[in-house]
Formats: C-alpha cells, structure tokens, sequence
C-alpha cells in the first residue's frame, strides 16, 4: 500500500529542525518574489493580460496547434504529436535511434518527468545527463526533484557536498556552494561538449512563428543545444503562446514569480536548426485535450510552471515536493494530477487548507484554491472517500439537519469531555497529539440565550 | 502498432498521423467557448526620462558590469585592464582592431566545438532592456549561437540610446529589426550564467560566461566624467 | 434593523463567550438581534470534506431559521463564505449575511468602541474571512493595504497591536484537514504561535474561533500563558 501525502509529511515532520529549514528557505523564495512583483507598476494588469491570453489561447488552441505546426516545419524544425507518455518516449527513443546516439544531456523538462522519459531510455540503452545543477544533484541521488523550479531545494549544502564527493571527487567535507558549482561545472562542461543530442523543455512556444522559448539561469540548455547535432525539445500541446509580442507579458511575470528574478540568464528563442542541425519537437497530449474539456478545471493548463503556488503553500513548505508522490507537486500539482490518476491522486487536493494564497501568486490567475475545492467533490463523488469517513459525514450531515438532535449530541459530547475526558483525551483521537482539547462550557450558546433573552 | 524505427523522417511523420489528427480532434472537440485575446498592454504608464541608470543599477544587481563609453577605443583600454590575462578572444564587432586580431581565431570555426577554449568573446547586441537588464542579440551578431554560452567571459556592446523601458517595448522593437524576415535564433541575456540551486546560494558561472560585462556606448560623451 | 444571530456550531457549543460577546456588541450597537434556536451548522465541515452533496438538508435549514431578518450576522469568516459561495440553494441570503467584523466597518460603520484592552496583542489574519471576504490586504497582491480588523481593534484603548513576521499565513486548522493531516496542522499551528510569541503577545485575536481554538489547543499544551481571545470579547470590553 503507497503512503498517501498525510503520511508521507508525518515522515517529513519528525525532522522538526529539518521542516524549520525547508519551510524558511522557500518561504525566502516567496518574499524574493513579492519583492519583486512590488517593483512592476502594472503587476496586476500584467497577471490579468497573461490570464486572458491564455485564456484565449485555450479556446482556440486546436488552431494554434496547426498554426504552430505549419510555421515551425516551413522553418525546418520537425514537429512530433505524442498522445501518451508512451508514444513521447518512444518518439525521443527513435530520434536517437536514428542518429545512432546512446548518450544525450537534458536540460529541465518538467514534461519528461511526467512521461518518466530517463527511465525509458536507461531501460533502452541510452545514458541521460541531467545538466541543470539541482537536476543533476537529484539525478546523482537517484530520487526525483522535489520542486518544478528548484529541484534540489530539499538537499542541505553538506549533503551535497558529500554526494560530489562520492560521484565528482570533490574533497570530502567541501560544502562550499561556489566551490561545488564549479566542480559541477567542469564535470558538465564535458558532457556538453562530447554529446551529440541535447533533448529541452520549452517555456513557451509561438503559434504565429513557429519558434520556442527556453529559459535558464544557468545556460545549460543552450550548452547542449548549440553544440549537439540533434536537439528535441519537449513540450506540453498547452505551452503556447498567440504571437511573438505576448512573449513580452510572459517573459516579465514568469521568473519573477519564480525566483524574484527579473528575468532569467538566458530566454532563447529556437526558430530553425543551427546549418547542419536537426531540430524536432514533440508536442505531448498526455491527458491535456481530456482536461481541456472539463469546465470547472481546464484552467490549470494555463500554468507556466512558476511554481509561485509551491513557495506560497504553507503544506508543501511543511511538506517537501516527495509527499506528493507526483512528478508536478504543490497546489497546481494537487489540481492536474487527479486528471492523469485520480484514485492514484486522489490524496493530493486535501493536502491543502483552502487557504487561497496559492491563487493570489498564480501569474495566469488560475483559481487554484476552487479547484482543490471542486476536486474534493469529484473524487467523493467518484468513490474514492475511504468507507469510514463516507459514513461519519451522513452522519453528520443527518445530526446537523435535525436540531434536536444536534442539542442533544453537543449536550452529551460536552458531558463526556467534563466527566469522563479520558473518552477524547486519548491516543486515538488525532486532535489531541499534539493539542490541548477545549475547555467544555456546561451551557452552549443556545443554553445560555434561552435562560437570558426572552426570545425563541 | 509502429512500424520499424530505423525508417526515415517522412515514414515516422506518417505513423505519428494518427495521433496529430486524434489528438487535434480531441482539442478542437473540448476547447472552450471563444475567449477574446485582451488589449494591448504597452506596460506602466508614465516611464520616461533617461533609462540609463536603471539599467546599469539592474545589471549590476543581476552580477553584471557597466561601462559608459564614447568609443570602442576606451572599450579596448577597458577590456585590456579588466582581462590582462585571457588568450584567446573573438570578437563579432569589427571595430575593435588590434585587440581582436591580436589573437587568433580557431580554424574551423564552422565547427562550434572549436570555441571550447575562447576566454572572451566581445559581442555587439541590438538594445537593452531597462527593467531587466538584459540584452537582445540575434544569431547574426553571435558569430555561432554557442559563442556567447561557451566563452569563460562576455561583453556585450550596445548603444546607449537603444535602451528601451520593458520587454513589452523589446518586442515593439524587434518586431522593426526583424521586419521582412527572422532571425533562426536568438537571445535574451541578462548578467553572467548563474544558479542558486545550492541552497539558494547565488553563485556566479554555472555552465554560461562566468562574467558578463556590458559596454553602453555614446559618442557624445567626453572621455572625462564617466563610470 | 433586524439582525439573524448565526453562531458556529463549535462556538455553540464550546465557546458560548464568543456568541455572548457578539450579540451584546450587535445590540450595544442599536440592531435588534434574534438567535433562531434551531439553528445548527452552516455545513463546511461536510462540503470542504467533498460531501458538498450532503448538505441540502443543512443548507435549507438554514435558509429556513434565517430567511426573515435584513442581515444574517455571525462571528465566523468561514461559516459566513460558505454560506455565500458554496451552499448553493441558499435562497438569496448571500447577499445578507455579513461576518461580524465586516458588518461592523460597512454596515453599521461603527467609529468607536467602549472598550479598553491594554495588552500586547497579535492578530491572526483568518484565510477565508481575508481572501474569502476581503476583510483585510492580501500581502501576496501588489495592492494597497487595507485591514477591517485593524481598523476596529485600533478603537480600542490601551491595546498594543504587535508585528508579525508573517502577516498572513494560514494558521492550519483547515477543517477535518486538523486531524486527516495532523502533522503539518499542528506544525503550521506552532509557527503561527511562535510568531506571535517571538513578538511577545499576551493574546491572539481573530474573527475565526476555528484558527483561535487550534492556535489556543497548541499553547495550553505548550503550558504557555499567552491567550486567545476572539475579537467580538475585546470589541465587547469582556475581560476575565
């Protein structure tokens, strides 16, 4: 039986010191941002621009998709369609089957973590290198990344440290942040430079001229690109974009909402293959065209993958990006997961208190926090509430439509903590772990307003 | 259910037909009703004025380097005290003379592998952008696209009046340059390769440049009083 | 004005104070105040839970006890937006139910209050009242700050607001999420408190005795001596 998130973040939890730290460290994150979006003018016309483009763009993406297509194959990049998970790997498996290459470095895709596209192909002979240096860390670890933006987040210096050691040769003990990033950097540099396929992600994809952004800090996506002979960039079939200028909107809100930012390093925009170079892209499905139908949810596809949401989620910072078992975690994870699994997803949308922070950060404006809500419905109504919680709830909803009843429960419930507290002060009611229960009053309310106002 | 991989690009087209048409009928069955695109947004209003010191106060916070101008014989007096010790440079700008030819281009150059050792390459770039501090450049100015990433160093060399305010008016003006036709690639950059992975740590020099160095140049500037 | 008493169900039966404190500081205030006592719960607890479908029969119970009076009133920012947002059959009344500290501000304007509290005090912004109903700026929008909360406690004399590192995080409570996820709950419960206690509150006040009772759970089993105290009691000048 899989842990579900609760129990996962129990695990999480018993390191209190270690939540402290992870839970500051995002935290941090967010105020970068906040610092950041203080400093746009116009940050909330911009939020409601990139929310109405791509609002656009999911009404008439079956025609953006053609559009895309076309112009991208007249610039001589070949387009894929993936339906599946399957079919993207299988297609990145022929391109490298193709040009008889076993050994590919791969900068940050999201999408192939979802289509678990580096166990594919270690199963089918093909070395991968993850060369973003969070991924690579992660990779080295044989775990996957905790957060869309920040892989690593979870690791402390030292373990890092020691991971180099043990994989790069660096000198045991070296924590030293510059020290390790350059070490990863020489370790890369050679991949980079013998490698003859470079596989990217895509930020945003242009329907009107066919091209592809890629954004990166650290300049690893065009390190491989630009030196391969072959470059596959991956993408989601809802990345897109109307025109060139609307990049304008995205590229100002994007790493901001990210890092606190203004931009990153490197927004490279991809339009035809370097002379010499193929260039392909596949556009992946995967169980977006489904979701696009749902009414109450098609608005998670506009995400850009910020993962504003992860650093604002007073969960996940308390939680860690594992205890959602999910490639895409925190809030926007919660709410695009149960479309690809939702018995398997089921936990992920009542991790969260519906506190509605999530929604406020979302530069697209998706409306995260009613999604959760919505899913919450969905699944119950599905048959995925466990049987015991199904029965206390028509129970519930039985004692709260019956007043007299309900008197009679709080007058009885209230006895038993008064006389006989041992019923609810015990190790099997969850409230009382940690916490002191309340005190029980000998009147309710109700009590008390009919002995004192002459009403009712 | 696929037909043998080792097949050429235009039978692997064929096969993946049944998903383009399966996957695009599914959208087009699902998407939404038509949603308008909003109106133009041209960014904050009221932004005028000289956009030069917010761009070099954004630069330097991004761990980039200003310099102020009135020619690229200060630029090359510059470089010489800032990178007395580099070996090989390459330069995309032909008015820096000696200094470039001084050095030797690898031959081959076609082949982007031979850049792998260039300590600095000194590239000319359209405009800058005030509210990031970046710099566009397409692929022409590039000498190759790996050029800029794989040198140890970068400066970018770009006119001080074509700083523009923000990305919104970056477009605007590539839109103007790329007129007619477009560029196969190219880039916004903005500081030297960076990461924070480790802790959020900020560390300068991932896998790009390890430094960036941004020269805005302006004729009439006297050679006296300047950054 | 006619003013419908809606009083939480946990308040009803665990915190009868907090319902006191509200009907005095409503009467105090020129409304006549009636507390229909048939009334039981608004339902959250099984819609938030994904049995939203369970609900009618509380919904209509609801509009049943509280359909005759101008304004519907309660001490409760959550209560009150599930009323408005998610009890769907709710007969209209959304638009006349009002959480008390927003009835206050924009209903009744109130501009002073006969109360004096001279204590150092955090306010724990509740998620739903703040994001739900607008009570108070949301530190993740570049916005203008604005507080309902504020603005009331700020009548009060002697009263020392104090800072918090954290302005507006939720506090953990979350309905059933308290105990289905107990560890980060009572985690995110903690840092709340440890916030207020690192700027040296003596109470903690809200509009949610959901988010006071948690925080209030988490610092009598820490054996402190700071308190919780819903912000109706200080408005209303109940001291113990």
């Amino acid at each position: 039986m899989n842990k579900d998130h609760a129990a996962l973040a129990a695990d999480f939890n018993k390191d209190e010191a270690r939540v402290d730290w992870h839970d500051e460290t995002l935290w941090f994150v967010r105020a970068k941002r906040d610092r950041a979006a203080a400093q746009v003018p116009d940050w909330e016309v911009l939020r409601e621009t990139a929310s109405r483009i791509k609002d656009n763009v999911l009404s008439n993406l079956s025609e953006y998709l053609r559009r895309f297509e076309a112009e991208a194959t007249r610039n001589g990049i070949v387009v894929h369609w993936a339906a599946d998970a399957a079919e993207h790997n299988e297609i990145v498996l022929s391109i490298l089957r193709n040009h008889q290459v076993d050994r590919m470095v791969k900068s940050k895709s999201m999408l192939t973590e979802e289509c678990q596209l580096n166990e594919f192909l270690h199963a089918n002979g093909v070395e991968v290198v993850d060369t973003d240096l969070g991924e690579r860390v992660v990779q080295l670890a044989e775990e996957p990344p905790s957060h869309i933006v920040l892989p690593c987040i979870h690791w402390k210096k030292e373990e890092i440290g020691e991971l180099f050691h043990q994989h790069l040769g660096t000198p045991k003990g070296n924590a030293d942040p510059q020290f390790l990033t350059h070490a990863a950097r020489l370790h890369l540099r050679e991949k980079f430079l013998t490698r003859r396929a470079a596989l990217t992600g895509v930020n945003f994809a242009v329907a009107e001229t066919g091209e592809f952004v890629v954004c990166t800090n650290e300049g690893n996506a065009d390190m491989g690109a630009h030196l391969a002979d072959v470059h596959i960039a991956c993408m989601g079939i809802e990345k897109l974009v109307p025109e060139r200028r609307h990049l304008g909107v995205f590229l100002r809100l994007l790493t901001r909402s990210a890092t606190g930012q203004p931009i990153t390093t490197y927004s490279s925009h991809f339009r035809k293959p370097r002379p010499g170079q193929e260039m392909h892209i596949v556009l992946v499905d995967n169980g977006r065209s489904t979701h696009l139908g749902r009414k109450d949810f098609r608005n998670s596809l506009k995400c850009i993958r910020c993962a504003a949401c992860f650093n604002t989620c007073p969960v996940y910072r308390r939680s860690g990006g594992h205890s959602y078992h999910t490639a895409v975690a925190g809030p926007i994870g919660s709410i695009l997961s149960p479309n690809l699994d939702l018995k398997k997803y089921s936990d992920l949308p009542f991790a969260s208190t519906l506190c509605g922070s999530c929604s406020n950060v979302c530069p697209v404006k998706i409306d995260i926090h009613e999604q959760l809500y919505k899913w919450r419905q969905v699944i119950v109504q599905e048959g995925n509430a466990p049987a015991g919680k199904t029965a206390a709830m028509k129970t519930m909803s039985w004692v709260l439509s019956n007043p007299g009843v309900y008197h009679k429960a709080g007058r009885m419930g209230r006895w038993f903590m008064l006389n006989v507290p041992f019923t609810v002060k015990n190790r099997f009611n969850a409230w009382f772990h940690q916490r002191e229960l309340p005190d029980a009053p000998k009147q309710s309310f109700g009590d008390w307003y009919k002995k004192n106002r002459k009403h009712g | 259910m696929r037909r043998s991989r080792v097949l050429g690009i235009g039978i692997r087209k064929i096969e993946n037909m049944g998903s383009r048409d399966s996957i695009l009928g599914r959208v087009k069955a699902n998407q939404p009703e038509q949603r308008e695109l909003p109106e133009d947004h041209a960014g904050p209003e009221g932004v005028s004025g000289d956009l030069t010191p917010r761009f070099i106060s954004v630069v330097e916070a991004i761990g980039g380097a200003v310099f102020l101008v009135s020619g690229f014989d200060r630029i090359v007096t510059i470089l010489r005290e800032q990178f007395p010790e580099v070996r090989k440079v390459v330069s995309g700008c032909s008015q820096l003379g000696s200094f470039a030819a001084a050095t030797t281009l690898a031959a081959g150059l076609g082949d982007p592998h031979g850049l792998a050792d260039v300590d600095l390459a000194i590239l000319p770039a359209h405009f800058g952008v005030a509210e990031n501090g970046a710099c566009w450049l397409t692929e022409g100015r590039m000498v190759e696209r790996v050029l800029p990433l794989i040198t140890q160093n970068l400066v970018l060399v770009v006119r001080r009046d074509a700083i523009v305010a923000t990305m919104h008016q970056a477009y605007a003006r590539i839109a103007e340059i790329e007129a007619g036709g477009s560029y196969g690639f190219a880039a916004f950059i903005a500081g030297p390769s960076k990461t924070a992975d480790i802790e959020q740590s900020l560390v300068l020099g991932a896998h790009g440049p390890k430094s960036l160095t941004v020269f805005l140049l302006d004729e009439h500037l006297s050679d006296a009083g300047f950054f | 004005m006619r003013v419908g008493l809606f009083i939480p169900c946990y308040v009803d039966q665990f915190y009868p104070q907090v319902g006191i404190a509200t009907l005095e500081l409503l009467e105090k205030s020129g409304c006549e105040v009636v507390y229909p006592p048939n009334q039981t719960c608004c339902g959250q607890p099984m819609a938030n839970s994904g049995f939203e479908h369970l609900t009618k029969d509380c919904t209509a119970l609801f509009v049943k006890n509280f359909a005759e009076f101008d304004y519907i009133v309660s001490p409760s920012g959550s209560c009150v937006l599930h009323i408005k947002e998610h009890a769907h059959e709710n007969g209209g009344l959304h638009d006349k139910i009002f959480e008390l500290v927003e009835f206050l501000t924009d209903v009744l304007k109130i501009t002073a209050v006969d109360a004096s509290f001279p204590y150092r005090v955090g306010l724990h912004q509740s998620c739903h009242g703040q994001r739900g109903l607008h009570l108070a700026q949301m530190t993740e929008l570049m916005a203008p700050p604005f507080s309902k909360p504020m603005q009331l406690l700020n009548m009060v004399k002697d009263i020392q607001l104090i800072e918090l590192d954290r302005k507006d995080e939720c506090c953990g409570f979350g309905g059933t999420f308290c105990v289905t996820e107990e560890a980060v709950s009572v985690k995110m419960g903690k840092d709340r408190v440890a916030d207020h206690l690192k700027h040296c509150a003596e109470y903690i006040t809200g509009s949610d005795m959901s988010c006071l009772m948690h925080m209030e759970g988490i610092l009598k089993r820490q054996g402190s001596a700071v308190r919780v105290k819903h912000i109706a009691e200080i408005l209303n000048n109940n001291h113990e």
